[in-house]
């Protein structure tokens, strides 16, 4: 449902690209200890990818003859190229940033996020629940619900995902033109003050080009693209960059072992960095938030529903899987190499005032004591001031969200420099991208067909898709202003979607495996477990913070040991009480006749045809060689 | 879809590495390189571009569909003749 649920944990709880932390707006150029010196090839390089992404969209403009082929490609595209669109929507680069700064920070457990946070889902959404979003022919997440619910089920799926969509694609529009003016990339060709106008206007132009001309199948192909500019810039600099610490051994020697260790001292909150323990870890974030974001989400199902076939569709997740599985290696270790830097320790302005006591077993357990090796992490100043930030302790204060830059700008010579940056702003072009093609979909099937004009011929629903295209766009660039002009604005709305997001996958679990789900009892389900959160957030708090955003506006009643708990167990309620209301009111109401369900529920559907499949082209046998290889990164790196 | 996603993946890697390796070999004794601890990250990044541009690219214009809009799609075959 939400953008990027999973990531929304890691950012509700690592708090990683928050605005505060990024300063505003008008930050000052000279806070990186390393310039940025771009010369003609870096803007060349970047030059070229531009005119590549408006290429695609003018080249595949004759194709666009119907809604479907711009809605969902004509369901004609293979299923690797979709498997890739999967991962790489997602793979903004609020992700990659944020990924690499939760890494420098937190170290390489923040591969929880890929591994039980994602792969487990993405097997079940191929093995199990394609064939009910294909083989139904639904043309959106939300219209599945229709046809398996009602209208109403449709409705709340339907309205929230648009707004979130919206946001987000906001979000990414805001995170890039800040990136773009703290490198200064535009510095000294247009004046510092319209650095961020006009990179707000500039990305959306792009997107807005692209999309409009070629719709999903534009979207797709550029993530694709993204995909493998985002591997050959990011392995280059994570070879380098373990060279130069000395590999692994060499971080796990400058490293403490919470951050070289991915459950090392999970089995209690206060002995990992994490601030979480194991049962929370697993229930709520490997099993509620994944499993609701992998498996309902449009944003990535839309990628599926693009496949050639029902075949394909299924192993869409499965491929993008393989991957995914392996990026820790490429966002989250860049971040762990820049604080393992050693060459480069040398210390800021401020020595760190030792407080002992603050040296409590809790706090040596967390990577943020002092001491502890920061690299190339620059301090963060203050947007104001210029000076360099202090928290109550006297310790500086770092700024993670840079580590990815402050690693390409270290280690990249002009040249593969301007790849790096192109990878960057692919990134977050296609994060934007994705959020629109899943909103002008969304908007024009759910929304406009349903409610406002049901009886349009196909040519005014492709144009319809075309001006949501535009509609998406500009409020895209409000949301991007928002997060500008209000403090707390992205936080807040975060806190909402997560809420919004976290019963989901009650419902689509019982609604595609329990024939008995009704309508009634589906809709009632949801709005309980989005209740159900909404009071659990209002009753607890994480320890050290203070009541309101963070929780506690109702009474606090239990303390949680940090923000990432308290988000785990907040899914967990949401989810039980959606799933128990759901299957209880579904017990008092009328079920659909079995007639209607074929095809939409497990039990009432033929199994898939794979009699003409070998043993090792079927979607189970790939799904369980990804579970295999799961655990086995999980071992060698427990 | 008519254009086959590997054609653009392929040219646009062989353009960027074959700029990264050109100039790579022109810089190759510049002083650049001190940054990758002196490898020429353009040099041999952009050969390693260009052959995986190729690649793709090549299997790409295998397809001979592909400048063929006309050619059915899945979903438009047994549907009878169009426009």
């Amino acid at each position: 449902m939400v953008q990027v649920a999973v990531f929304h944990a890691a950012r509700l709880c690592f708090q990683v690209p928050r605005r505060e932390s990024c300063g505003r707006n008008e930050l000052p150029l000279n806070h990186l200890r390393e310039t940025v010196n771009l010369s003609s090839i870096d803007w060349l390089i970047m030059l070229v990818y531009f005119v590549f992404v408006l290429g695609i969209g003018f080249a595949l403009k004759r194709y666009m003859r119907t809604s479907n082929d711009f809605f969902l490609a004509g369901r004609s595209i293979p299923a690797w190229v979709c498997g890739l669109a999967f991962i790489s929507a997602n793979l903004g680069a609020q992700e990659v940033i944020g990924m690499g700064a939760s890494g420098a920070k937190y170290g390489i457990v923040t591969s929880h996020f890929y591994w039980i946070g994602a792969i487990p889902a993405m097997v079940f959404v191929g093995v199990f629940m394609m064939p009910f979003y294909y083989g139904s022919k639904a043309r959106s997440v939300p219209e599945y619900l229709r046809l398996r619910f009602d209208e109403k089920t449709r409705a709340v799926n339907a309205f929230t995902f648009a707004i979130m969509t919206v946001f987000s694609s906001g979000i990414s529009m805001y995170a890039m033109a800040l990136l773009i003016q703290t490198l200064g990339l535009f510095h000294g060709i247009i004046p510092d003050q319209y650095i961020f106008h006009v990179s707000v206007l500039l990305s959306a132009a792009i997107v807005l080009g692209y999309i409009f001309l070629g719709g999903l199948t534009s979207a797709i192909y550029n993530e694709v693209l993204q995909f493998f500019l985002i591997v050959a810039a990011f392995a280059p600099l994570v070879w380098i960059g373990l060279k130069n610490v000395g590999g692994w051994q060499g971080i796990k020697h400058t490293l403490p072992v919470t951050m070289t260790r991915s459950w090392h001292g999970m089995e209690h909150a206060s002995t990992n960095s994490l601030g979480v323990e194991w049962v929370g870890l697993a229930m709520g974030l490997g099993f509620v938030l994944s499993f609701g974001y992998w498996c309902t989400d449009f944003l990535v199902v839309q990628r599926a529903l693009a496949a050639d076939s029902e075949e394909s569709a299924r192993k869409v997740p499965l491929i993008a899987a393989i991957p995914k599985m392996f990026f820790p290696f490429l966002v989250i270790l860049p971040g762990l190499i820049a604080v393992s830097v050693t060459s480069h320790m040398a210390q800021p302005a401020a020595v760190p005032v030792q407080h002992p006591q603050a040296l409590t077993a809790a706090h040596q357990a967390l990577p943020e004591g002092p001491g502890r090796p920061h690299g190339l992490i620059p301090v963060k100043t203050d947007p104001r001031s210029g000076r360099e930030e202090f928290d109550t302790d006297g310790n500086a204060v770092y700024n993670y969200d840079l580590a990815i830059t402050v690693m390409m700008l270290h280690f990249f010579p002009t040249g593969i420099l301007g790849l790096g940056l192109t990878a960057l702003l692919a990134s977050f072009m296609s994060g934007m991208a994705g959020n629109v093609t899943a909103f002008n979909t969304v908007w024009t099937y759910d929304i406009y067909q349903a409610y406002i004009n049901k009886k349009g011929t196909d040519a005014h629903y492709l144009w319809m898709g075309r001006v949501a295209t535009v509609g998406g766009i500009l409020l895209s660039i409000g949301a991007a202003y928002a997060a500008t002009g209000f403090n707390n604005i992205m936080d807040a709305l975060q806190l909402i979607f997560s809420l919004v997001n976290a019963p989901l996958f009650a419902t689509f679990l019982l609604g595609m495996f329990w024939k008995r789900t009704t309508g009634h009892g589906a809709f009632t389900g949801l709005i309980a477990g989005t209740a159900a959160a909404l009071v659990h957030h209002g009753l607890t708090l994480p320890d050290g913070a203070l009541s309101g955003l963070h929780g506690g506006w109702i009474k606090v009643l239990h303390h949680y040991p940090s923000d990432m708990a308290q988000n785990f167990w907040t899914a967990i309620f949401a989810f039980s009480v959606n799933f128990v209301v759901t299957v209880l009111v579904s017990l008092v109401t009328k079920p659909r006749r079995e007639s209607d369900l074929v095809g939409l529920v497990y039990s009432l559907t033929p199994q898939p045809v794979e009699a003409h499949l070998s043993w090792w082209q079927k979607p189970a046998t790939l799904g369980i060689g990804v579970l295999v290889l799961l655990v086995a990164l999980n071992l060698i790196f427990a | 879809m008519g254009l086959d996603i590997r054609v653009p993946l392929g040219l646009i890697f062989l353009i960027t590495g074959g700029m990264m390796s050109v100039y790579g070999l022109i810089t190759r004794n510049s002083g650049i390189y001190e940054k990758s601890m002196g490898i020429n990250l353009n040099l041999w990044w952009g050969v390693a571009m260009l052959i995986f541009g190729g690649i793709m690219f090549f299997f790409g214009r295998q397809q001979k569909w592909q400048d063929d809009p006309v050619t059915p799609r899945p979903w438009e075959r047994g549907e009878g003749p169009r426009h």
